[in-house]
């Protein structure tokens, strides 16, 4: 087993690999990357400077000479072919060293380490809230299955699932915030937020994060409460619950001495997939309630062209979905002593 | 024939039976055929025009110019003023509206006013008008065609690759399986977004080229369950007798294998449509999806979230969504019960 797992973690490398050197080659090829923009801000300057006068010419003229341009490309790193320039970049990112954002000038690691407590924030509310509720939930409407609670929570679930997190947020803010005005329009914190106390301080986060977090969980809790559900359901019909039953057992014992802890496993095992979600966030939500996370840097690095930083998000976010991927396998490993991966 | 067997006969019994997921699709058919026939409904051209003893039917007709009617122009005739002048006129001329007699591009501007305008009944603006004054039922309507289409496009080429590559996968396994493994992995960690940013950059994206884009990213999650339930079916005893009777490849997978799986596949079907209809609804907000004027969903929610004052523009929206996806999922969940009916031992 452990040899299966070795070997996961050592196809890992390729798979990483393969990932990075096709966006990497993407970014070489399209176009609007820096070097661009500094010619459109330069030839925006000189359109300024010169006045309407002398448009035309200034418009179809080449602001930058051939060797400025040279000089960007060096700068930028465009002047070598892709692969060379691609081994360079992966050298200095195993050094640990992910490059400096091409807009903003700063490391790209201190731009992304600002975010990090942000997303992480809001997925570890969201996670602690999506299983305090669909455990206790699941465990619920599969006692009762097929009764009035079980039909009225299912459809209520299937609202929430049918309903995309961000849609909700942009209605919820329509309603909440700009109509009724209970809640901010977005946001982590007020304006006066450093002059505040430390109770007032607390209250204006959570202020700030009831609208948000609903949006992440709202769409979460149908997935997790029917498998919850279902496998309930699945182990209340095996034998060795009625065995417990049989002997003399309560049916509440047999439930949470027996059932309960079986019907567990699925769940458990899901963990490991949460990482990459804990962590990167949605843009989309972050992009409604103007939440500056992981998820927005990265959108916001994709419209900019700001290569370093969409190359240095994807190495983060790659290997947090393929370790997450391996530690749920992990997971199912050590829960279900049954599991056996070859 | 499919239709006959005895168990297919069941499954569409036992489906008929879960009430939420049959009104649904009742519900969901009612949408879909309004929305293929919205000129009928949703038009600025009339349903039927008498003039001077003849009678004129504009809707699906080649355009008529003003001329025809008696009026000063020879660019397509202005149905709702038409009908003013005539009812102003009297006579035998009549002229016959659809029940929203706004196209979803015109712009129905007034004098001294801006829009948006909130809903009104008598400016036939049931739903209200957007940011430039384009009806918003008109744009909700036409919107629902453009994104139910995409998403059973969709779906057809998910499903075409899906289907196909996951079956060779689990069937050939192996150096084959474990190749397009790691291609998977490789594709489903490319940035989907940055992809369709920058076709967008170099083409607009038209339906059928969003729709390719989308089928380049979508075909991964249906592969994947295809590869799992084909390396199931494979391992059965009955695949093992009919290949020992002679069977080919081919035969083996598409006599065997696919109708052996074809639950799972029918039962991905309706979450995949509205997976669909959310994707293309996110991209047209972010301003990544169809050209401007196209009407969709997403644009309204942007326009709704740009201008939170005009509420009516942003619930008429959402409402719509929530309703069709709700009546989607509902669907999904009456197929699922359908073809793996669970029977549990409960105690008391």
């Amino acid at each position: 087993m452990t040899a299966y797992f070795i070997r996961r973690l050592i196809l890992v490398i390729p798979t990483f690999i393969g990932i990075t050197i096709m966006v990497f080659t993407i970014t070489r090829f399209v176009p609007g990357g820096p070097i661009e923009r500094i010619i459109a801000e330069t030839r925006a300057m000189q359109m300024g400077e010169q006045g309407g006068r002398s448009k035309a010419r200034a418009g179809q003229g080449q602001p930058l000479s051939d060797d400025q341009i040279k000089k960007l490309e060096a700068y930028y790193g465009f002047d070598k072919p892709v692969l060379q320039s691609y081994g360079i970049w992966l050298l200095k990112v195993l050094k640990g060293d992910l490059g400096r954002s091409t807009r903003y000038q700063d490391p790209v690691w201190d731009m992304v380490k600002a975010r990090i407590p942000i997303s992480l924030y809001f997925g570890v509310l969201s996670m602690v809230v999506i299983y305090g509720v669909c455990i206790p939930l699941g465990m619920a409407k599969a006692v009762r299955h097929n009764s009035g609670f079980d039909n009225i929570t299912s459809a209520v679930i299937f609202t929430g699932y049918a309903i995309p997190g961000w849609v909700a947020g942009v209605i919820m803010l329509v309603i909440f915030a700009s109509r009724m005005d209970l809640v901010p329009l977005g946001g982590l914190a007020s304006d006066y937020f450093a002059d505040m106390t430390l109770w007032e301080k607390i209250k204006d986060v959570a202020w700030h994060t009831l609208m948000p977090l609903l949006s992440y969980v709202i769409g979460a809790f149908t997935v997790m409460t029917l498998l919850m559900k279902n496998t309930l359901m699945d182990n209340l019909a095996a034998d060795y619950v009625r065995t417990a039953i049989a002997k003399g057992l309560s049916f509440k014992q047999a439930i949470f001495r027996h059932a309960l802890r079986n019907s567990l496993i699925p769940i458990a095992t899901s963990f490991g997939n949460n990482i990459s979600i804990l962590l990167m966030g949605s843009f989309l939500i972050e992009k409604v309630f103007n939440i500056d996370g992981m998820g927005l840097l990265g959108y916001e690095s994709i419209l900019d062209r700001d290569y370093p930083v969409v190359m240095g998000i994807l190495v983060i976010s790659s290997l947090l979905f393929m370790v997450g991927n391996i530690l749920s396998d992990v997971c199912v490993a050590i829960v279900d002593p049954r599991v056996r991966f070859k | 024939m499919a239709v006959l067997n005895p168990v297919t006969k069941a499954q569409l019994r036992r489906f008929c039976s879960v009430k939420r997921g049959f009104w649904s699709l009742v519900i969901i058919l009612i949408l879909m055929f309004i929305s293929f026939f919205a000129e009928v409904f949703i038009n600025s051209r009339a349903l039927v025009v008498y003039y001077q003893g003849a009678f004129y039917f504009p809707t699906y007709a080649d355009m008529i110019p003003g001329k025809t009617f008696g009026l000063d122009y020879s660019y397509e005739t202005n149905y709702r003023e038409l009908k003013q002048k005539m009812d102003r006129e009297g006579g035998t001329g009549f002229v016959v509206m659809p029940p929203v007699p706004y196209d979803p591009y015109e712009n129905d501007l007034r004098l001294n006013e801006y829009p948006p305008f909130p809903p009104s009944f008598s400016h036939r603006h049931f739903l209200g008008t957007d940011n430039v004054g384009r009806d918003v039922l008109a744009r909700l309507v036409y919107g629902f065609r453009t994104a139910i289409l995409f998403s059973l496009g969709l779906l057809f080429l998910n499903y075409t690759v899906g289907i196909s590559l996951g079956c060779a996968m689990g069937y050939f396994g192996g150096k084959f399986d474990l190749f397009f493994q790691r291609i998977i992995e490789i594709w489903s960690n490319i940035p989907f977004l940055y992809v369709i940013i920058i076709v967008s950059s170099i083409v607009v994206p038209s339906f059928m080229v969003l729709i390719l884009i989308m089928a380049f990213f979508g075909w991964i999650s249906i592969t994947w369950v295809m590869r799992t339930m084909t390396y199931r079916e494979k391992e059965r005893e009955y695949i093992l007798a009919v290949r020992s009777l002679g069977a080919s490849h081919l035969r083996i997978i598409f006599r065997h294998i696919i109708p052996n799986t074809i639950s799972v596949i029918v039962t991905y079907a309706p979450f995949a449509i509205s997976g669909g209809i959310v994707a293309l609804t996110s991209l047209d907000y972010l301003g990544f999806g169809l050209p401007a004027p196209t009407p969709s969903w997403g644009e309204l929610l942007s326009q709704g979230w740009q201008n939170m004052e005009a509420w009516w523009i942003s619930a008429a929206v959402v409402s719509a969504l929530v309703v069709t996806l709700m009546t989607v999922t509902f669907i999904g969940e009456g197929i699922r019960e359908a073809f793996d009916p669970r029977r549990h031992t409960v105690y008391e």
